[in-house]
């Protein structure tokens, strides 16, 4: 006899058991099946016969890991190509394409994720607790705009950072913000930095990533989200027509690490006015306030060649003498 | 200030530099390539032995911002008991049917194909092996049926897992945030154990 007739004998025991207390219990039968388990054990192919095969497990593939190492290839030649075309080629148009298409795949087909202002969370934790996990590719993701920042400022946000990219889309009549309230709100940014990092490292109940959670633009990427954070994104872009990209300037914790970085930076957009032309078109062509007194500030320019476009005297006049 | 770096400029420059360096080095040490979220069994409500509640949870599929949840029952076969009547496939409470198996069953998008396998002797179906077969692109990780699937009735081979092709791997994992057991964690991607061996998944 096989074992697997004999077990099967075993079951049918088992079974004539199981059918004969329900005989026995006809109270409990109407509602409620008595239920007992009947076997004790998983069977096996060779249980089941007749040459079942049990069907695999199928465990998806996270995206591939090439992918995400083509991201930070991406967002490196984005920010190459911004500085490029803002410092050599002073094209606004061209700075405009750039923006959309980082914009389309930052922000819609990548939907967001991974973006280096999320990534200080990450860092912050993966720099004080050894057990947290940090891919290469969100280190990368960190450092790699700052480094940008450090030598040629803020390319990230005007040419890469989709959060900058949807703002930017909707400036329609921008405000000029008066100066002191400007910096004033300016400063938020730096306390929502200190906040994001401290409820980063905050212990497992308290343990948040706020910049992620309260990202106001994700929830377009995606198509869908919190509503009220859906608000908020929507209230910030409607506040974006007439103050020119308002998270960027007053609450991006990022753009307060690349504001700070790109004050370093030897190069970056310049305005070099002339002797003949002082018309200041430059500075009111500046949708956030960082052309003060004819001079582009590092830490506030988002490299979006606005005031190249708006120069009466065009691309000539980069060569002005330098004095 | 006409883009002239200063001294004191280059210097701290080069000290921002030399910081980045070291930090990015230290981090990069301990780095991995890619990491997952994933589901532990053994913390989840849902599949955790021992816990029995009236309600399984469904923070999963109320929670995840993918619209039909990232998280799926999966059924590990080769950990199914194949019952007759399997108390994941069926609502056990319900009336009987002419049959005499539970007229109703328990998924509420009826994701949950059965059917006999091996050698079927049409006669006694209460002695034939079934199998049961989660359709993915229904199941949105309810956790009704993972929940019942445990100990005294079920083997416990209906487990929720994060699909890996639909998760889109936010950085704050909104199931994370709000799961009772904390059931959810990012692992690297080379600690998630490959497709066969499923003993040793059961045991962690």
């Amino acid at each position: 006899m096989s074992p697997r007739s004999s077990r099967r004998r075993t079951l049918r025991i088992i079974y004539a058991i199981f059918l004969l207390t329900l005989l026995w219990a006809p109270a409990a039968a109407p509602q409620a099946i008595p239920y007992e388990r009947p076997v004790e054990a998983a069977p096996q192919d060779e249980d089941i016969g007749e040459g079942y095969v049990t069907p695999e497990v199928q465990r998806p593939l996270p995206r591939s890991y090439w992918l995400e190492i083509l991201d930070v290839i991406l967002l490196a030649l984005a920010m190459a190509i911004a500085v490029w075309i803002v410092l050599s080629e002073r094209s606004r148009k061209w700075v405009l394409a750039l923006t959309i298409a980082c914009l389309a795949y930052f922000g819609f087909y990548r939907e967001g994720c991974v973006c280096p202002i999320g990534s200080i969370q990450n860092v912050a934790v993966a720099l004080t607790d050894a057990e947290y996990s940090i891919p290469i590719v969100v280190i990368a993701m960190f450092f790699l705009p700052l480094l940008v920042a450090i030598f040629f400022g803020r390319a990230f946000c005007g040419g890469v950072c989709p959060l900058g990219a949807i703002q930017e889309l909707v400036v329609l009549k921008p405000v000029r913000v008066p100066r002191r309230l400007d910096s004033a709100l300016g400063l938020l940014k730096y306390v929502y930095l200190g906040l994001a990092i401290w409820f980063a490292l905050q212990p497992a109940p308290g343990h948040d990533f706020v910049i992620c959670r309260f990202d106001p633009f994700v929830g377009f990427f995606r198509q869908t989200g919190f509503a009220h954070m859906l608000y908020i994104g929507g209230a910030f872009l409607v506040l974006g027509m007439f103050v020119g990209r308002p998270y960027c300037r007053y609450l991006c914790p990022y753009g307060g690490l690349l504001a700070w970085c790109s004050r370093l930076a030897g190069r970056g957009v310049t305005i070099t006015p002339d002797k003949e032309l002082d018309c200041g078109l430059c500075s009111e062509s500046c949708p956030y306030g960082a052309i003060e007194e004819m001079r582009a500030v590092r830490k506030d320019c988002l490299y979006c060649a606005r005031c190249f476009d708006s120069c009466p005297r065009g691309r000539p006049l980069q060569e002005a003498p330098d004095e | 200030m006409s883009g002239k770096i200063t001294r004191r400029d280059a210097i701290l420059k080069g000290t921002v530099l030399a910081g980045f360096a070291a930090t990015g080095v230290h981090l990069i040490k301990k780095a991995d390539g890619q990491i997952v979220w994933e589901i532990d069994g053994a913390k989840c409500i849902n599949s955790k032995l021992g816990e029995l509640t009236a309600e399984a949870c469904d923070l999963c599929t109320v929670e995840c911002v993918v619209t039909q949840s990232a998280v799926r029952a999966v059924n590990h076969h080769s950990e199914c008991g194949r019952c007759y009547i399997c108390p994941a496939y069926f609502k056990v409470t319900s009336a009987v049917d002419e049959n005499g198996l539970p007229s109703e069953k328990l998924c509420p998008r009826d994701a949950i194909e059965r059917k006999a396998i091996g050698w079927v002797d049409p006669e006694d179906p209460a002695n034939n092996f079934y199998d049961y077969i989660i359709d993915e692109e229904k199941c949105d990780g309810c956790g009704k049926c993972v929940m019942e699937c445990k100990e005294p009735a079920g083997l416990g081979s209906i487990r929720l897992e994060v699909r890996h092709n639909l998760c889109v791997g936010c950085n704050r994992c909104a199931i994370s945030t709000v799961c009772p057991n904390d059931a959810l964690s990012q692992l690297p991607a080379t600690a998630v154990p490959e497709p066969e061996p499923a003993e040793s998944e059961s045991q962690t």
